[in-house]
């Protein structure tokens, strides 16, 4: 246990350069953009010379680029960065709409695993059949269709022909806050109308954009599945007279390290997948300002984002590469 | 001499996208209660692939094609295993007849401990009661097979010991249930030299304390002559010779059982010079036609390249299939 202290110790200092490096580059992306953007804040065309002076003093933009950044980064962590745009703190704005893209990724990344894995693990087991063939067909589907298409396909599907989704606004949180994110708390603390509602208004949202990496997912586990299967251990196993359930249940275990490492990159890649789903189905998470933000030059907002997207990503790899100890004993920190 | 294992008329087939490879093309022999059967040949001939046939351990893209292979019980009985239920092979495999492999770093799962694999051999056929009981037996176990400190080796993972030792595990587990045949598929091959006479000695006195009868596959003459009882020597899918291994090793009949013998050094005679055979093995795809060993066959015959040699007795207990000592 000393050495998972040590072990995570070591793994949060390397967030620091992580962090620092996304930051910067995104600072750097919106600083050579050749726009105005204190003239862009203080109004566009009609903006008065003074508030424009005054925007620039405010953020530091008379200074060189370093200053600028720091001062960015500074304030950000204090908490003190105003938003240019919505004249908020950025951090409460983003606050405001963390839980909604969370949610949103949480549920899709739970139909990842429950169309993923059963999906893969069955195509493998029926290799060369028909149910092989149409997983294959499936994986190719999902990666191939846009999240756009698919959105706006289910919600005629689901809203215009069943009236059975709603498709606005966002439904109430529970009365507790413990973690932040509304349907875990509201699970937490038993309150199932709550649960209810939240499922109903982010099931369609969280499956098309699962959609995707369900079929990605699919194809890997049973590659992964399949090579495990090929193992001589499983083959001396056989030869110990050893019943096919618990002969797949050691090659799924084997099989894990593989798809445990596609996870972690699923879900930072669902983070990158939210702007278009909650655009499409009107949800007011983190995807959908920052896409305002970046049509507003609205930097401050844009280095917020992508600081918080970039602790998420770092953190699932984490527990990613914790996961790999508890699987693989060979595994040590 | 009561026969336990009667294989007949094997054929394993694998089809590849070359085309069918005849991996095993009529192979037959008797293995007896209590002996030590020893299945000799170069790499490729079939002798894994024959020994795994033997409970049907045969993978996609392989295939039995056809034969027989007879398994006396301890009651008597005779059964069929190639065309037994796979739950009731399922039943044998591990429990009556075990299997220890080449190679141990790849045999054991490293994701369990060892004493967790040697226990799982025992839960899965019911010879202990629980898991708890499972790992008691495992360090006994582990202790049988001479492994130092079992109390803490059953705890340890197989990436945790050294290769000598995981084969200690891997016998160790193919004895958990007292097999009454052990199939050893080249038990050594993958081992040190100093390491090698350490487990074939255990193989050795295992077998004398639990009673039970050894097929041994090897490319290696010093350790058939070493161990075993009874040799069949394979070439290229078929069975060319058999004998007791005074008759193999003394009066060695067929020519490439000769050339193998002059190819190593021979325990009993005094070798001056090791030669080798000329040629390489042949494709399997498309077999050479009558006898297999004709192409590189110093003695070849007309004959020899139309049809294929019968199994003669040149002496008791002693058979060859070479038409040169076939009367015609």
């Amino acid at each position: 246990m000393a050495e998972l202290k040590k072990f995570l110790i070591r793994r949060m200092l390397t967030f620091i350069p992580t962090v620092i490096g996304v930051t910067l580059i995104t600072f750097m992306i919106a600083y050579v953009i050749p726009a105005d953007p204190a003239r862009a804040w203080a109004g566009g065309e009609k903006a008065s010379q003074k508030a424009i002076e005054l925007i620039r003093q405010r953020y530091h933009m008379d200074e060189p680029w370093y200053a600028q950044y720091w001062f960015l980064v500074t304030s950000l962590a204090k908490g003190e960065l105003i938003d240019p745009r919505t004249h908020n703190p950025v951090m409460y704005d983003i606050m405001k709409r963390f839980p909604v893209t969370i949610e949103l990724a949480l549920f899709s990344f739970v139909f990842i695993l429950i169309i993923g894995i059963p999906l893969g693990i069955i195509s493998a087991i029926k290799k060369d059949s028909i149910i092989d063939t149409f997983v294959r067909f499936f994986a190719l589907t999902g990666v191939s269709t846009p999240v756009f298409w698919l959105g706006y396909l289910l919600i005629y599907v689901f809203f215009v022909m069943f009236r059975v989704i709603n498709i606005v606004g966002k439904p109430p949180d529970p009365a507790v806050v413990i973690t932040g994110i509304p349907i875990i708390d509201a699970l937490l603390i038993g309150d199932f109308k709550t649960v209810n509602q939240h499922v109903a208004r982010y099931w369609l949202p969280g499956f098309v954009l699962g959609f995707m990496g369900a079929g990605v997912l699919a194809r890997f586990v049973r590659n992964s599945f399949l090579e495990a299967l090929s193992s001589d251990y499983i083959e001396f196993l056989k030869a110990k007279g050893v019943p096919k359930l618990r002969l797949w249940r050691h090659a799924l275990k084997n099989a894990l390290v593989p798809i445990v490492t596609v996870l972690g990159l699923q879900f930072g890649g669902l983070l990158s997948g939210t702007p278009i789903t909650e655009t499409v189905f009107s949800l007011p998470g983190m995807g959908r300002y920052a896409i305002q933000s970046i049509q507003n030059i609205d930097f401050p907002a844009i280095v917020a984002v992508t600081f918080l997207f970039a602790i998420i990503y770092v953190t699932a790899n984490l527990i990613v590469d914790i996961l790999y100890a508890i699987i693989d004993p060979r595994v040590r920190y | 001499m009561k026969p336990i294992l009667e294989i007949k008329d094997l054929h394993v087939h694998f089809y590849t996208y070359a085309g069918v490879v005849k991996a095993i093309a009529g192979v037959s022999f008797t293995v007896y209660e209590g002996e030590t059967f020893a299945l000799v040949g170069e790499t490729g001939c079939g002798k894994s692939v024959t020994s795994r046939a033997i409970t049907r351990l045969i993978e996609s893209p392989g295939r039995i094609v056809k034969g027989s292979v007879i398994y006396h019980t301890k009651d008597g009985r005779k059964i069929d295993l190639l065309k037994l239920p796979e739950a009731e092979l399922r039943a044998i495999r591990g429990k009556e007849i075990a299997y220890i492999f080449q190679d141990p770093t790849a045999a054991l799962d490293p994701l369990y401990t060892s004493g967790y694999q040697v226990a799982e051999a025992m839960v899965v056929h019911r010879t202990v009661r629980s898991w708890k009981d499972g790992i008691k037996r495992a360090i006994e176990i582990l202790r049988s097979v001479l492994i130092p400190d079992p109390e803490k080796r059953v705890k340890a993972y197989p990436h945790e010991l050294s290769g000598g030792m995981k084969q200690r595990v891997v016998i160790g587990t193919s004895l958990s249930n007292r097999p009454r045949v052990l199939i050893a598929d080249e038990p050594t091959t993958a081992l040190d030299v100093t390491i090698q006479a350490q487990i074939l000695k255990l193989i050795e006195s295992l077998k004398r304390r639990h009673n039970a009868t050894v097929m041994l596959i090897t490319h290696n003459m010093g350790v058939v002559a070493e161990i075993a009882d009874r040799v069949a020597v394979m070439y290229a899918g078929k069975i060319v010779e058999i004998g007791n291994v005074f008759q193999i090793f003394k009066n060695p009949q067929h020519p490439y059982t000769k050339g193998l013998l002059k190819a190593v050094p021979n325990p009993l005679i005094k070798v001056e010079k090791l030669e080798s055979i000329p040629g390489t093995v042949p494709n399997l795809i498309n077999p050479p036609p009558g006898c297999r060993f004709h192409p590189r066959c110093p003695f070849v015959m007309d004959v020899c390249r139309v049809e294929e040699p019968p199994m003669v007795e040149v002496e008791p207990g002693h058979q060859v299939a070479c038409w040169l000592y076939t009367k015609r």
